[in-house]
This record gives structure tokens, sequence and C-alpha cells, in this order.
């Protein structure tokens, strides 16, 4: 349940977001299946509350770093679908020119430095912007957004430890959804909780239901609050669920429809939703008119993005060294 | 711990005198740690070290002659004069590699711990490395796997971080590690671990007894951190000794350079090893110093055999280098 | 003979390998891709799962772990999946693999496989694209085998397993569905042999992987222009067998190397080199390389397609050299 602060209208706009997310995402795979998308598709239908609830407490200069299943981070953090769909879709239009494509975004205009298709490779560089930040003393963050399977991963303890020392301001957002891939996480380690690393090398951690938007908004707002102030590095660890396949293409026979199920009535939309309505403050006429607006600026993002040109074949020789 | 100490002091003057050159580091002060520790394993586990090797190797029996002809990179060395300080090994003793990379032996040793369970012949590996090694994230990923696995594995590391008198006593690490104690960590991956006192020889054998035999029960993997005080003349690049070990110091240091002296007096594991056998009654002073005096000839003869030892020849760097 | 597909003959390798040794563990298991084949891995893993290990994701710790794990005694084959994932394993196989068998002057050797899939997959952008064999063959100690058809894929891996040296098993996604002849009693492939896929007199066509393929096609698209290309196929970069492809180069004269690392000291690059110090006089026309172009490798199709060792690319080279 929301805490005081949250006023409806501020909800119905992050529930927007969350749509605009879900409406891409779905679109994005659509896509996919007609090959109008290649290479490797990372979706992340069903961690929206994650991605929305986290940006939505940061400034526009706050840096945010993401993995291979990003998209929805950077939509949350203000970037233009159109660029966005195009990227993935390889063409010119594209935020990187079409040459990163789903894994590899960049929308440097809204502090969404980068993602990287390396389990755990961007926490080290959250690392570096957070300790940019902190020589330049404009209070910004780092925000560093990865999955259960960076947990195991050496340079993930290495950040740990650097951001501790060092009193960096940097947030940890581990997205934990119980998959590396196509294993479970105890099949990975013997450890249930990631935050129980985070709290082994001194930094204040908690885990917390990653589905319930309220829930993210909490404890973000509280890390924000302590980075901002110099208190050092936090850990937020959100146990959420991947709807979909760890790509577009893997059916996921090594999860349980049961397991699918049980997370479907924890749907991280259909909870804003109710809470809003419990509050009065959402019809369901309001509600169809947010999922068709969204999913009508998805519609035209992807006409956009498909109607855009590839890139010239001499555009590889460009931009390889500034 | 005599050959240890005596050898590692020989060293320095070889290498001062310009016998050889490089990089290399001395065990002097962590023998307490290393002499126990090593004899309660079998004869054939593995065991990996660092940098930080020649105490260990000769703990566990190698022949200071090959030792001293490695470092020196004689053809008589250990590893025909290819390894040097830092990778000596002697596969016979259960050494198969030393790296010189900090954390670089940590993942080998979860690898010879899988293969002994595989092959269930009964081995265990002993992982020895420093507290640095910790800072990689090579270490982690090794205890995850070590507890995931069931891995028989002892990882014992040496802290020698721990500063003597004159300094902040609760601290007992280097500051580039956020953990503390440092055994928070293998503890993240439910690895046992403890802290113990590594100059007391008594106390690091029985503590590492009662590990090996769990990790040879089937237990899994066990952390030790065995803590040390780094000897005067350690903090420079190049190791020097401030002063020639000798039975007597063991109670008597006024020869000792006043600011090195209170490591002498408090938390040098051989000196306080010797105090502990003669009040004990175990063994007289003088026959103590006789020890002392019979390997110090033994230390002697095996300098002489190494400075001349031939140098491998050019040809030789050739070879071997495919099975 | 009989016709395989790639992957069935790849299957059949690691079955009859696992069923021939008990020290072979498998490490990590994409070794058919992330495909629709994924179930014919499985049934290897019905017969032989407690020698097949599952490992999270920690390169740089399961390296470890096979690397040490073949130092004592077992053979395990390890698969790094995308090749581009060798980076983070990358200390403890170029600095403590290649390395363990040298510097302990021949005593420990290191029989593991380091198996990847490398090259342009087709959207598979920088990070998931590498193509790290020409940095490893700067690595001594490492051996490379990198298979080009259904016959080679069998016999080489075989070879690889057999060996007592780290070897780096080179493969390619786009390999796995092509068809092709094996012999019915199929032996292992040695090492340093080289193989003439195509018999021609204009020109010695080089050529390495999947890019062995694609020289096949524009092959048989330039005999139509009466251009006759000899296509030869190094199938191990370490060792190597340059006297094959001298051999050749004094029929043709003329030589044209492709293959997808990049250019800047790729694999083409080497092989000029031992082209022009050692057939330099056979020689009529400059040495042609196609490689990767030097820049990161893009997203998008048409910028991928650009930038790789592609038909057009290669027969554009050799139409240069015999104009």
């Amino acid at each position: 349940m929301p805490t005081k602060k949250e006023n409806p209208r501020e909800l119905i706009d992050l529930l927007r977001r969350m749509w605009l997310i879900r409406a891409f995402e779905e679109k994005a795979s659509a896509l996919y299946a007609e090959r109008q998308i290649v290479g490797l598709l990372h979706l992340g239908i069903g961690q929206e509350a994650v991605a929305v609830g986290a940006c939505s407490l940061l400034r526009n200069d706050d840096y945010v770093f993401g993995g291979h299943r990003s998209h929805g981070h950077a939509i949350a953090k203000g970037a233009d679908i159109n660029k966005l769909m195009s990227e993935i879709a390889g063409r010119a239009t594209g935020y990187c020119g079409g040459k990163g494509g789903s894994m590899h975004i960049v929308a440097k205009e809204t502090g969404f430095i980068t993602a990287t298709g390396v389990v755990g490779g961007t926490i080290p560089l959250a690392l570096g912007a957070a300790f940019a930040a902190k020589e330049k003393k404009q209070r910004q963050v780092a925000v560093v957004f990865f999955g259960d399977g960076a947990g195991q991963a050496g340079p993930f303890h290495e950040s740990l430890n650097i951001a501790s020392l060092w009193r960096l301001p940097v947030i940890f957002v581990c997205e934990n959804n119980g998959y590396a891939e196509f294993t479970p996480l105890s099949a990975h380690t013997k450890i249930e909780r990631l935050a129980q690393h985070a709290k082994t090398y001194g930094i204040p951690a908690s885990t917390i239901d990653g589905n319930d938007l309220f829930a993210v908004r909490d404890a973000m707002r509280n890390a924000v609050e302590e980075c901002r102030s110099g208190k050092g590095p936090i850990f937020v660890e959100c146990l959420t669920h991947r709807m979909r396949g760890h790509y577009e293409g893997d059916p996921a026979k090594y999860r349980e429809l049961s397991q699918l199920a049980e997370w479907k009535k924890k749907d991280p939309i259909a909870r804003v939703v109710r809470v809003l309505k419990s509050k009065k403050a959402l019809t369901d006429k309001q509600l169809a008119a947010i999922e068709s607006e969204a999913r009508g600026l998805v519609e035209k993002a992807a006409e956009f993005a498909l109607s855009s040109p590839w890139p010239a074949a001499n555009e590889v020789d460009r931009q390889v060294t500034a | 711990m005599f050959v240890i100490r005596h050898f590692e002091e020989n060293l320095v003057s070889l290498h001062d005198k310009g016998v050889f050159g490089g990089h290399y580091h001395l065990y002097v002060g962590q023998e307490g740690t290393g002499v126990p520790a090593i004899s309660c394993l079998r004869s054939d586990d593995y065991l990996f070290t660092t940098h930080r090797n020649h105490g260990h190797l000769l703990a566990r029996g190698a022949e200071p002659k090959k030792l001293f002809a490695e470092i020196l990179g004689r053809a008589d060395g250990l590893n025909k004069g290819k390894g040097g300080s830092f990778h000596s090994v002697a596969p016979s003793l259960g050494f198969l590699h030393s790296s010189g990379v900090v954390a670089g032996i940590i993942p080998l040793s979860t690898g010879t711990a899988y293969a002994s369970k595989a092959q269930k012949n009964g081995r265990i590996t002993v992982c020895l490395f420093g507290d640095g090694s910790l800072e990689e994230g090579a270490a982690p990923e090794a205890f995850n796997l070590a507890s995931l696995l069931k891995l028989p594995v002892l990882f014992l590391c040496e802290n020698n971080g721990k500063y003597g008198a004159g300094r902040a006593a609760a601290a007992a690490q280097s500051s580039s590690m956020a953990a503390y104690p440092l055994t928070d960590l293998p503890k993240a991956y439910k690895i046992p671990a403890q802290q113990i006192d590594g100059m007391d020889a008594g106390l690091v054998h029985a503590t590492i007894s009662e590990a090996v035999t769990k990790i040879r029960a089937g237990e899994g993997p066990q952390f030790i951190e065995a803590q040390t005080v780094r000897y005067p003349g350690s903090e420079t690049n190049w190791p020097t000794v401030p002063q020639p070990t000798d039975t007597s110091l063991a109670w008597d240091v006024s020869s000792v350079p006043e600011k090195a002296r209170e490591w002498y007096r408090s938390c040098d594991p051989l000196l306080i090893y010797i105090r502990e056998l003669a009040e004990n009654e175990q063994a007289s002073r003088d026959e103590i110093a006789g020890i002392e005096r019979q390997v110090k000839g033994e230390i002697a003869a095996a300098v002489e055999f190494a400075v001349n030892s031939p140098y491998p020849k050019p040809e030789e760097a050739e070879k071997d280098f495919f099975a | 003979m009989r016709e395989l597909a790639y992957y069935e003959a790849k299957f059949e390798a690691l079955e009859e390998i696992m069923a021939a040794d008990e020290r072979v563990h498998l490490i990590n298991g994409t070794f058919l891709s992330l495909s629709p084949y994924r179930h014919v891995y499985q049934n290897l893993k019905n017969k032989y799962g407690d020698r097949m290990i599952s490992p999270p994701i920690s390169e740089l710790g399961f390296c470890g772990l096979a690397t040490g794990a073949a130092m004592a005694g077992l053979r395990p084959v390890v698969d790094l999946s995308t090749g581009s994932f060798i980076y983070e394993a990358w200390p403890q196989v170029a600095n403590e693999a290649a390395n363990a068998f040298s510097m302990s002057g021949g005593q420990t050797r290191v029989p593991v496989v380091f198996h990847l899939f490398h090259g342009l997959r087709g959207g598979g952008a920088a990070q998931h694209s590498g193509s790290p064999q020409a940095m490893l063959w700067n690595c001594p100690g490492l051996e490379i085998a990198i298979p080009s058809s259904p016959r080679d894929v069998k016999g080489l891996l075989k070879t690889a397993v057999a060996s007592d040296n780290p070897t780096i098993f080179v493969d390619h996604t786009r390999l796995l569905d092509m068809r092709g002849e094996i012999p019915d009693n199929d032996k292992p492939i040695p090492f340093g042999v080289a193989d003439v896929k195509r018999k021609g007199s204009d020109v010695t066509l080089i050529a390495t992987s999947y890019t062995v393929q694609v020289s096949l096609q524009a092959a048989a698209k330039l005999a139509k222009e009466n251009i006759d290309v000899e296509v030869v196929d190094p199938r191990t970069l370490v060792p190597f067998d340059l006297a094959t492809i001298l051999t050749s180069i004094e029929k043709t004269h003329r030589v044209v190397i492709a293959d997808e690392t990049h250019q800047s000291c790729g694999v083409a690059a080497e092989i000029a080199a031992r082209i022009a110090e050692s057939g330099f006089d056979k020689l009529k026309t400059r040495i042609r390389r196609v490689s990767t172009l030097d820049v990161p490798v893009p997203y998008s199709p048409p910028l991928e397609a650009h930038i790789g060792p592609s038909e057009s690319r290669i027969i554009d080279a050799v139409r240069a050299a015999v104009a």
C-alpha cells in the first residue's frame, strides 16, 4: 500500500509509464516474431514496477546503467520510444544509429548512460559514474540495474567492495527474478537473497517486493536521499518475475506453469490499478484510455522505426574512435 | 621453521649481492602458520600457493638447494629455472602450480578439489593465499563454486595485515577490503570460517587438523584466517632483514635495532615457539641452538649448490611449452 | 561414408568421448548452442549427468576450476558459449593455463579444452560477436583448433580432448546446420594438418571456420568465370601447417586469406606474415586479406553484413589476384 506521500495524479502518470513499457515490450515481441527485429531480444514484461518505481525518483542528471533487459529502464528514465524502437530494429534513426541494438542502449540526454550484453558488465561502470559524481559535488547519484545472475560474477563483488570503501553514491538495484538465463538461482548459489552480499561489505541493503510499485518507490526514495547526502552506496533487491522467457524464442520449459500463474496474480500494473480504483482515482474508462494511448504511441514508434532507412554501409567506419 | 627463516634471510643477502634479480617475497614472520598447517596434510594432498611461496614449499619438504637454484634461475632449480620465485612448483609434493597473480590460484584450487571428488581418491586441496586476494572477484566466484559443489578444499588465508604495537590494534587487516572481519566473505557462501592467531603454532596445528578431518569426511569447504604481523623489513619494495635471526633473540633482543625490537619480542612466531619449547622443558636452550646450527650449515651448503649450479642453456627457452 | 549434419557429428564426438574416458567432464553445456538442437544434448545428460556440471555465471571462476581439475588429472571440456565471454576468464586462460607447463619446467600438464562459439552471428552486436582466436594465438602455450565441417569437428574435438595441452576449440554457430560426409571408421584428426577443401590451380584461398564454407561458395561462382580456386583450411592455428599452404602456392602463385577475426593482428595477418617469410619468391602478386574490418561489430544487419569476410569481398579479392 502506498504511503501518504503518493498522490493520485502522480500515480496515474506512473501507471502511464508502466503501460508504455508493457506496450513497447509486447510490440517488440510481435515485431521479433515477424523478423522485423533480429538478434537477441530480452523483454522485461512483468518487471515494470522496478523500472518505473526506481527511475521516477531520479533527476535527469542522475546516471542509470542497465543490462541486456533494459528497454524498460531506458523508457522509465525518459528515453524517446521512437528512437528506441528504431535502435532495436537496427535503423539509422535509432539512438545509436543501429549500431548497438537491444542490448546496448544509450540515451545520453536522459542520463541513461549505457546497457551491456555482458552479465554484470555495467556494475563497475556505475562505480565510475558515481566516482565522477562525487568529484563533481552536485549530489548526482548513479543507479545500476542487474539481475540475480550477476550475483555470482566476480566484478559484482569487487564493485560492492570498492563502492563501500570509497563511499560512492551508487544504488545497486538487483532485479531478482529467480532465473539466470535458463537456470533457477538455487542452482547457481546457496544464497537466496543477494542483499546478503551487500551486507557483507557493509552496505545497507533491503529486499522488497519488486512488483509493488510503492514498495519500490519507498525504498528508492530512501536510497536516493542517503546517497545524495554522501552516506555511501545502497543496495535494493527487488523480487520480481519476467513473464516471458529469458529471450524471445526461449520456450522457458524450465519454468513451471503454476509459477507463471502465481506471478500473473502479482502483476505490477494490475496492482497499481487496484490501488487507484480503491481510492476512486481511476475509472475503467480512464484505464482503457491509458492502455490505448500507450499502444497508440508504440504503434507510431513501430511505424517510425520500420519506415526509417537502414544505416548506410560506410557508417561502419564512423564513430569507431572519437 | 629454522629452515624457512634462514633460507629467507640468506636470500636477502644473495639478492643484495646481485646474485639474482626480480621481485621476491619472504615468509619471515609467518612460519608459525605454514609449518604446522602443512604438517596436517597427507602426502598426496594438493597445495596451491602464491608469490609468497618459499615457506610453503620448504614446509612441505622441498629441498632448499633446489629452491635456491630456482630463484637464482639455474638449471638445477625446481622448474629448471623457468619459473623463478613466483612460479616454483613441486608436483611430487602436491604443488602443481604457483601464480604470481593475486588470487590466480583460488579458482584453480576448486579444480583440483573437483577432480579429487570425482576421482574419489580422498585427497583434499589447501589453497594458501593472503588477505589481498579477497579483493579480487576470482575469490568470491571460487567460494561460490566450492560451496555449491561441496568441494574438498581448505581456504587458508594468511592475513599478515595486522599491525603491531604502536598502531591501532583493532584493525587487523589491510584497508582495501570493506568486509570486516574477513571471515564474513566465505560465511556469505555458508562456508564455515574461523579467525585464529597465526603466530601460535600449536593452535594452528589443532585448528587445521580439525578442519582437514572435516573436509576429508566430505563436509565441504572450510575457511581459516590466520593472523600474523608483518615483519619489519617487509614494508619496503625490496625485502630487508633488520637482524639475522639467532636463537638467542628469543631471550635477548638488545642487538636488534630499536624500532624492530617489539616485533621480535612479541610477534615472531619462530621465537615464540622457541620460548614455549624451553618453558615447557620440551627442549633445552642448548638443544635448540644446536638444531639451529645444523640448519644454518645445511642452508649454507644449499646456497653453495645453487650458486654453483649452471644457468640453463638459452635454447631451453624454446622447449617445454607443449606437452 | 555417411552424411551427417554438423551438429550431429559434434554430438557423436561428445558421446564417444564421454564413453571412452571417465576423466572427461563437461563444464557448462551449450556445445550445441542455444539452438533447437539442445534436446540432443539432453540425451548426453541422461547418460553422463554426473560428469556434467552447470556452473553459475562466473567464467573466471569456472575456467579456473577447469584448469585446476586438469592439473589434477581430469580432462575437462569447458564451454564458454559466446566467444566474447572468454574475456571474463582471460586471466585463467592466458595467464595460468597457457603458462603452467612451461613455468613448471614441464612438470604440470593442463589437458583442458576451452570451447567457444566465435564470430558474426546475425544481430549479436559488439559484445556477442567476438573472435578471440587471434589474441589467443598470441599466447604461447595454447593449442587452437578451428573446424569447418562435420568430419573436422568430430575428428578435431577428439584430438583436442586427448591432447595434454590446454586447447581452445573455436566453433561457429553458422556451421551447426551444414551437412557433410564422414567416413565410416572415422579417426581423430591430428593437429597441425591442413585440409585442401577444394583443389584448384589459379589461386590459393586460405580460410578458417565458417569462412571456409563461404569460400567454397565463392569458389563455385568463380569457377563459372574460369577461375579455379584452391581452398585450403588450416584446421588448427596452433600447431600450424605451413607446408600444405606453401605446396599450394608453388602451384598457384597467388594467395587470398579470408578469416573472421579483425584485420589488425588477426589470423590472416599472421598467416600472411608466415607466407611472406617462407614463400615470398613463389608469389606473383601481393598477398590479399579479407578480414572483418577494424570496427566494433555493429548491430544493424546491413552494417554487420558489410564488415565481415563476405562472399562478395572474397570474390573481389580473388579476381584482383588473378587480374
